[in-house]
């Protein structure tokens, strides 16, 4: 009993190991048919699947009917084809045939039956690639091409006929990752063209029946292009001198219009220019030369042929009582600017020269316009004796008129204060012109170089001998110096405003000298560029009465000449000199020289002796001298 | 209004006077006739053979879409020229011979000639509804290209006889005798007497390809070059 039990115990356990451990035996799963080929149209395979074996052996078998026959056959070539497949031969295969297959897979436990595939072998044909392919590298002229050329497989008889294939072709150079595909047809050739030079190219072949599967890929077959450089080095060479040539003709004209071109970028900034001054004598280092260039050759004259271009007229200046008055007021400010006195109507006392202490000419524009009345008439009857005089007076009426004071005077004349002689029309009826007029004259009469007073119109025969004041420049070129005082105050002077015409009426001692008042400008000194300063008379002038009050040890005379050694010629009147006495003036001299170291000198005049060439005047009372040196 | 009329009559003008005069294909060597070489006819012909059954491939394929499990085979039916024996075989064709190749291609080309013919109509009646314009217009070219495959052959097959290239033993087999009387209604099926459109172009479809292929190997038996 015991071992009866023990036997079953066994046998169970035998049975049931297997399960315990996990391991089933069952049927074969069911195989798949997977693909049926055929490479020529005359033979096919077919493979299939197995599936799950069921863990013992299986057998796979596959079994095929044929159209319209129910009979059923058995593969019968399992082995050719390799494993899972059954080759058909050419016995076997039928085109145009429906083959109904099946394969089935069977082990100790069952059977599988697959799915039944139908194929018909016209459609299924897939043919192997193309075979014996060459390529080749040919030239068309001069340009090299690859020709391409294949044999269709060998199983495949297209020359029956039988299969009709049709071709395709893939290139890619060797570093490149897209392929390039051709159709090549029914031909067996191919030309590929647009090489790459020194490329390696990579070429395949393939076919496929009209209607089938397109085969494998041929083997690749290696090709290198050689170089064609010489071809493009041509081109590169042609293009190098072509822009070789294109750039010398821009740097040609680049170097024609260079100066244009360095003018519209880079314009040249003007520089400084003196009219007569020679940069290449200057660099020459002779400064000489240099300055002799600046010269005006003719001035001043070294020939005393022209005295009377240097000299200046004397005018006088009537002033009436009450505008003294207001003279003094405005002189008392001013503390020594402008004074004219009175001037007597006789024309030759030279009452039109200014007295002037001080050359500011600021100074006395102010108090200039009160006491303009009297300048303005003498200055008008100046005018009038200009009349009489020779030419170069009228050149500085000339000037007179004109509205500015043109430090260029020619022929080294004396400036005028041309707005003296503006007014002038309106007084020339008027015996309060007259008045104004000398006012006019006052107004004007600086200290700078001239001090032109108008007669007035009844002195107007008397005023023949007009007495001019010296004031002058010295140079003529240093006049046109606008950094020079004296500049600065012809100026000044020229821009004063003849405002202050309705003065007083001047008595009738503008007919008569007592009522003429002058103002005299003092020379002050001579600067180093041969400039004559000037200043009005300080306070050295009194009360006018009539008679402008002479400062002190200054006279007036007549200029009669200046001789040789550069002296001025004074002539003494004696009518004026009676005339004179009360005036205050100074006199200014004129270096009729160049030199700078010219000295205002005031000779001696000799009584009546001395005949002037013209009527200039010099005023000097008692032949002082003016230390002007 | 004057315009309109010249313009008409210049067109009209034009039209008689540049009218294109078409060269027939005289197979039998009639005087003014161009007649081209049998290399021409056969290339005339294949490539109309090939677009043939390039036309019934798509049309059936059409159809096979709208068919679910896939019917790829006629089922228990067979084409209805069953009776014209065709070489299934490279050897087989061959060993026929030339002139019973074409015989065998004419007899073909005769036996759908009527069958396509009636298809367009019978698609349009179609209750189904499984076709397209295109379907319709496609039934239409193929039955079109039969006839004028037909044609061209015969007339191919008539100056190979004159070359000499094709033997006189060759007899026209009327298509009659191999073919059911009423080869359309051969793939009628069903109760309802309906046709299977799916089985006549899949039949249409065999034999076209047939007919291609035989004409390939009568030509590079006939003119063997370039292409064989």
């Amino acid at each position: 009993m015991k071992k009866a039990v023990e036997l079953v115990l066994l046998l169970l356990l035998l049975f049931f190991t297997p399960h315990i451990m996990g391991k089933r035996y069952s049927p074969p799963g069911k195989p798949t048919l997977t693909r049926c080929r055929s490479p020529e149209k005359e033979t096919f395979t077919c493979w299939w699947e197995p599936g799950s074996d069921g863990g013992l052996p299986t057998t796979h078998a596959l079994y095929y009917r044929k159209e319209s026959s129910e009979r059923v056959y058995e593969c019968p070539d399992y082995h050719t084809a390799g494993e899972n497949s059954c080759f058909f031969n050419k016995n076997d295969t039928s085109i145009w045939v429906n083959y109904n297959i099946t394969v089935v897979a069977t082990n100790t436990l069952g059977s599988a039956f697959s799915d039944p595939v139908d194929v018909d072998v016209v459609y299924i044909v897939k043919p192997n690639p193309p075979e014996k392919q060459t390529v080749t590298i040919m030239e068309d002229k001069g340009w090299p091409f690859l020709r391409v050329s294949w044999e269709p497989p060998q199983k495949a008889d297209t020359r029956s006929g039988w299969i009709t294939l049709i071709y395709e072709l893939r290139v890619k150079l060797e570093e490149e990752n897209e392929w390039e595909m051709h159709l090549a047809g029914h031909q067996k050739t191919f030309n590929i063209f647009s090489l790459r030079s020194g490329g390696k190219y990579l070429v395949e072949v393939r076919c496929k029946p009209d209607h089938g599967f397109w085969s494998e890929w041929s083997s690749t077959s290696y090709i290198k292009v050689p170089d064609y450089f010489h071809r493009e080095k041509s081109v590169w060479i042609l293009l190098t001198i072509f822009s070789a040539f294109i750039f010398l003709i821009l740097t040609w004209l680049l170097h024609m219009n260079s100066r244009s071109l360095k003018n519209c970028i880079l314009p040249p900034v003007p520089g400084p220019k003196i009219k007569g001054f020679d940069n290449q004598l200057l660099k020459n280092g002779k400064s000489d030369e240099i300055f002799s260039a600046l010269m005006v050759s003719n001035f001043p004259p070294t020939t005393s042929s022209n005295y009377e271009d240097l000299l200046v007229e004397y005018l006088e200046v009537y002033v009436p009582v009450e505008q003294e008055l207001m003279q003094e007021e405005s002189k008392d400010l001013h503390g020594g600017c402008l004074k004219c006195e009175r001037s007597t109507s006789d024309s030759d006392s030279g009452r039109g020269s200014c007295d002037s202490h001080t050359l500011l000419m600021d100074k006395c524009g102010e108090t200039k316009e009160e006491g303009r009345h009297t300048d303005r008439a003498s200055s008008r009857m100046l005018t009038e004796a200009q009349r009489h005089q020779k030419g170069w007076e009228k050149d500085t009426l000339t000037y007179a008129h004109g509205d500015m004071v043109s430090p260029d005077m020619s022929n080294g004349r004396v400036k005028t204060w041309p707005s003296v002689f503006s007014p002038l029309p309106q007084y020339s009826s008027n015996p309060l012109d007259k008045q104004s007029s000398l006012e006019m004259a006052k107004q004007h009469c600086l200290s700078t170089s001239s001090c032109l007073t108008q007669p007035g119109h009844s002195t107007k025969e008397a005023l023949g001998p007009s007495n001019w004041d010296f004031c002058l420049g010295n140079k003529q070129p240093h006049l046109l110096h606008p950094q020079t005082q004296v500049g600065r105050q012809l100026q000044a002077h020229s821009e004063v405003n003849i405002s202050n015409i309705g003065r007083k009426q001047a008595p009738a001692g503008l007919q008569s000298p007592a009522l003429r008042s002058t103002e005299y400008v003092e020379v002050q000194r001579v600067n180093e560029e041969d400039l004559v300063l000037l200043q009005p008379v300080v306070s050295g002038c009194g009360r006018i009465e009539g008679y402008p009050q002479m400062p002190k040890g200054k006279d007036y005379s007549k200029v009669k000449g200046v001789d040789s050694d550069n002296m001025l010629l004074l002539q003494r009147e004696v009518m004026e000199e009676d005339w004179w006495t009360g005036n205050c003036y100074t006199s200014s001299t004129v270096n009729t020289t160049q030199k700078p170291t010219a000295c205002i000198h005031t000779a001696m005049p000799v009584q009546g002796d001395m005949a002037l060439a013209m009527n200039g005047y010099v005023d000097t009372a008692t032949m002082c001298t003016l230390p002007t040196c | 209004m004057s315009y309109i009329s010249f313009a008409v009559l210049t067109l009209v003008y034009m039209e008689l006077s540049m009218r294109v005069v078409t060269a027939p294909i005289c197979a039998y060597g009639q005087a003014g006739c161009h007649a081209p070489s049998l290399a021409d006819l056969f290339e005339r012909v294949i490539q109309q053979s090939s677009r043939m059954h390039g036309i019934s491939s798509d049309l059936h394929s059409e159809l096979e879409q709208y068919f679910f499990p896939r019917k790829n085979v006629l089922g228990k039916h067979k084409c209805h020229t069953y009776g014209i024996l065709t070489p299934d075989d490279k050897e087989n064709a061959q060993r026929l011979g030339r002139e019973q190749l074409t015989d065998v291609i004419l007899s073909l080309l005769a036996a759908w000639s009527d069958p396509l013919s009636q298809l367009h109509r019978s698609m349009s009646q179609d209750q189904n509804q499984n076709f397209n314009d295109h379907s319709y217009s496609k039934a239409l070219e193929i039955s079109d290209m039969v006839h004028e495959l037909r044609e061209g052959v015969a007339i191919m097959a008539e100056k190979m006889k004159l070359l000499g290239v094709l033997g006189n033993t060759m007899g026209y087999i009327s298509p009659e005798s191999l073919v059911p009387s009423s080869a359309f209604t051969f793939y009628k099926q069903g109760e309802l007497n309906s046709v299977d459109h799916h089985d006549l172009l899949y039949c249409f479809r065999r034999d076209s390809n047939k007919v291609k292929n035989y004409l390939q190997i009568l030509k590079c038996t006939i003119l063997p070059g370039l292409d064989c």
